[in-house]
């Protein structure tokens, strides 16, 4: 009976009804493509963000000291490539490995002393256990250095950081004296930072003309990250074995770090937390405000079939009287509008799905580039959180139903 | 609290509004089975005294009890209980709710009593002479039919009171006849209780007992 009253008042109402219908519809579909947005967000964002540059520093386990036998310690080349086998290998989009060193240049009667770096600037390596490749080097990790001109690819070329090239009045072709061997300069870099005062070489020739075949002095990592939480920052050493595995599973920088360390002989990984840190903020504010629009579109939801339910009152107060007079409770009447709630809710939240199927694909392609996946288990998500939204807008309804005297109403005093 | 004889007790009871007094401390005991006509002329308080007999008015001091119950002491949701155990309605304009045909606004009542029964809401349709029309909305219905479905939900659950505000007050005399006939009818096969409030003397005849009421009062109370 109580599908029927409700049918059948909808088809006498179809206006209102269709009205509080695109409510939770539109409600839905924002809240729902918000939804979406905040479950691609951390990747997409976390892609985006590694334009900064890299977020992960491997050292060796005593930086830049000498050890007991007067050593300096170094980082193994071969390890590099291990590093695509961790746990979150698909999650390291870059990885730049650096043999440093000093040398003197000397041009046009000055001289100075500078830091001579082995690295690459762009290659890519075979994958470990697997077919292709992956790539490494400093347009991997550090995407705004500039090179004018090519990266060095022997050790008769070097390529010196724009602050030299112009203390030096030097440019690519020209050549500058590096420890008394005059060496061609085949490119400039310009990276903003202290690399605007160094010389770099092709990685392999450095270390055949240092004589430190096989050594690296650190490599930075640039890996995709979930936002950093309270539970991240933990010691993974005070860490149940149940935390630990979740802790080790979860993409944070810190685990991810701690991975690359592992593979690393003799390493000391750590985030940099200018990078790493900044990333959690963003991405954690960006949820956050993608939530509350999610709660304030919900809420205007509610109201707009809170407000066309209570107009309707106005028109149903002889309804609600009489059902009043032929004995129906506070539940009975109650349940009428709750019914009406959930029918709308069911039917706003199928259309809203729909929609949001659309919206999600149109502020995917907007704002990263591409169309965001609608997921098909949102679907009974998105009618049940409507069915609670379109509900609780018929509370101040139901309320005012309550209000309703049948002997003033039937006698058509009001 | 109450014998046979007095199913329906009023104890001085009394309905004041801002600017009005609708009822003046009215006594009444109405025994079971017995048909009331209540008579007077507009604002003697006719149409207050069933509001508050059948509680959806209360009144401003004085007691109801009905088979027993002190009903002035119900809250809300136990009057509507009450209510529809033991009371039916009918009203002067028919109050059928309009997107329900004929049968469903019966079978409301039924939903709100216990269960909604299609052939049981359909059979007190065909008693009432109705059973041709039980597919139609009221606007498909004439003023004499519109009553008779109200009658007949009035009865479905088959209460112990039938409280009538001018249930003819909108038909013309032929139509008036056949509703009271058909009352009468169903009065006679069930013995419940009517008080039937009415301005018309015709009506009013058809009642055992006649209460006249005036400016709140029980001016006089006549058995036929």
């Amino acid at each position: 009976m109580i599908a029927t009253i409700v049918r059948r008042s909808f088809a006498n109402r179809k206006k209102a009804a269709a009205l509080m219908i695109a409510s939770i519809t539109f409600g839905t579909a924002i809240a729902s493509s918000l939804i979406v947005i905040s479950m691609e967000i951390g990747g997409r964002v976390s892609r985006e963000l590694r334009a900064f540059g890299a977020n992960i520093l491997v050292e060796p386990e005593i930086e830049g000291m000498a050890d007991l036998s007067g050593q300096r310690r170094y980082l193994r080349y071969e390890d590099i490539v291990r590093a695509k086998t961790i746990f979150w290998r698909h999650n390291i989009v870059g990885i730049a490995p650096f043999l440093e060193t000093d040398a003197e240049i000397t041009s046009n009667g000055k001289s100075e002393k500078v830091g001579l770096i082995g690295s690459w600037y762009y290659k890519e390596l075979p994958l470990p256990g697997e077919t292709g490749t992956f790539p490494v080097g400093i347009k991997t990790v550090s995407p705004w250095w500039s090179l004018s001109g090519k990266w060095s690819d022997s050790a008769d070329n070097i390529v010196i950081g724009s602050s030299i090239a112009s203390e030096f009045s030097v440019k690519p072709g020209d050549r500058i004296d590096v420890d008394g061997t005059p060496l061609k300069i085949s490119g400039t870099l310009d990276s903003g930072g202290i690399e605007d005062r160094q010389i770099f070489m092709d990685l392999e020739s450095l270390q055949r003309l240092k004589g430190a075949g096989g050594k690296i002095s650190k490599v930075l990592v640039s890996a995709l990250t979930a936002p950093m939480d309270t539970f991240a920052y933990r010691d993974p050493a005070s860490m149940s074995k149940a935390e630990y595995e979740k802790w080790y599973c979860t993409g944070y920088v810190t685990s991810i770090a701690k991975q690359i360390e592992d593979v690393f002989k003799g390493s000391k990984a750590r985030p940099i937390w200018q990078v790493a840190g900044t990333e959690g903020k963003v991405l954690k504010r960006l949820k956050v405000l993608v939530y509350l629009l999610c709660l304030m579109t919900l809420a205007a939801s509610t109201l707009g079939v809170s407000t066309t339910m209570i107009m309707g009152l106005v028109q149903r107060k002889e309804e609600i009287g009489l059902m009043k007079a032929l004995g129906a409770g506070s539940e009975k009447i109650a349940l009428i509008f709750v019914t009406e709630g959930i029918m709308i809710g069911l039917a706003g939240g199928l259309f809203g799905y729909l929609l949001s199927v659309g919206a999600s694909q149109y502020i995917g392609t907007k704002v990263f580039g591409i169309a965001l996946e609608q997921r098909a288990m949102l679907l009974p998500m998105t009618m049940a959180g409507a069915a609670c939204v379109s509900i609780a807008g018929t509370v101040l309804p139901i309320k005012k139903a309550m209000e309703v005297r049948s002997a003033v109403i039937l006698k058509g005093e009001q | 609290m109450g014998s046979a004889d007095e199913f329906i007790k009023l104890r001085c009871v009394s309905k004041e509004y801002a600017t009005a007094s609708a009822l003046r401390g009215i006594d009444m005991v109405v025994e079971k089975g017995q048909w009331v006509s209540v008579v007077g002329p507009s604002g003697s308080g006719k149409s207050t005294l069933l509001n508050i007999m059948s509680g959806l008015d209360n009144p401003t001091s004085g007691q109801v009890v009905i088979d027993s119950t002190d009903i002035t002491a119900m809250k809300e949701d136990e009057m509507a209980r009450f209510r529809r155990e033991k009371i039916g309605f009918v009203f002067q304009q028919s109050h059928l709710i309009p997107y329900l045909n004929a049968v469903e606004n019966v079978m409301l009542a039924q939903y709100f009593h216990s269960i909604a029964d299609e052939r049981e809401a359909a059979d007190s349709l065909e008693r009432v002479g109705m059973g041709h029309r039980i597919d139609h909305k009221p606007s498909q219905l004439s003023g004499g039919e519109q009553q008779r479905i109200c009658i007949a939900r009035a009865l479905i659950n088959s209460p112990q009171i039938l409280l009538a505000d001018e249930p003819t007050g909108n038909l013309d005399r032929e139509n008036t006849r056949k509703i009271l006939e058909l009352l009468n009818r169903l009065y006679s096969e069930r013995q419940f209780t009517i008080i039937l409030v009415t301005h018309d003397p015709f009506v009013a005849q058809w009642g055992r007992r006649t209460i006249t009421m005036e400016d709140g009062k029980i001016i006089r109370d006549e058995y036929r």
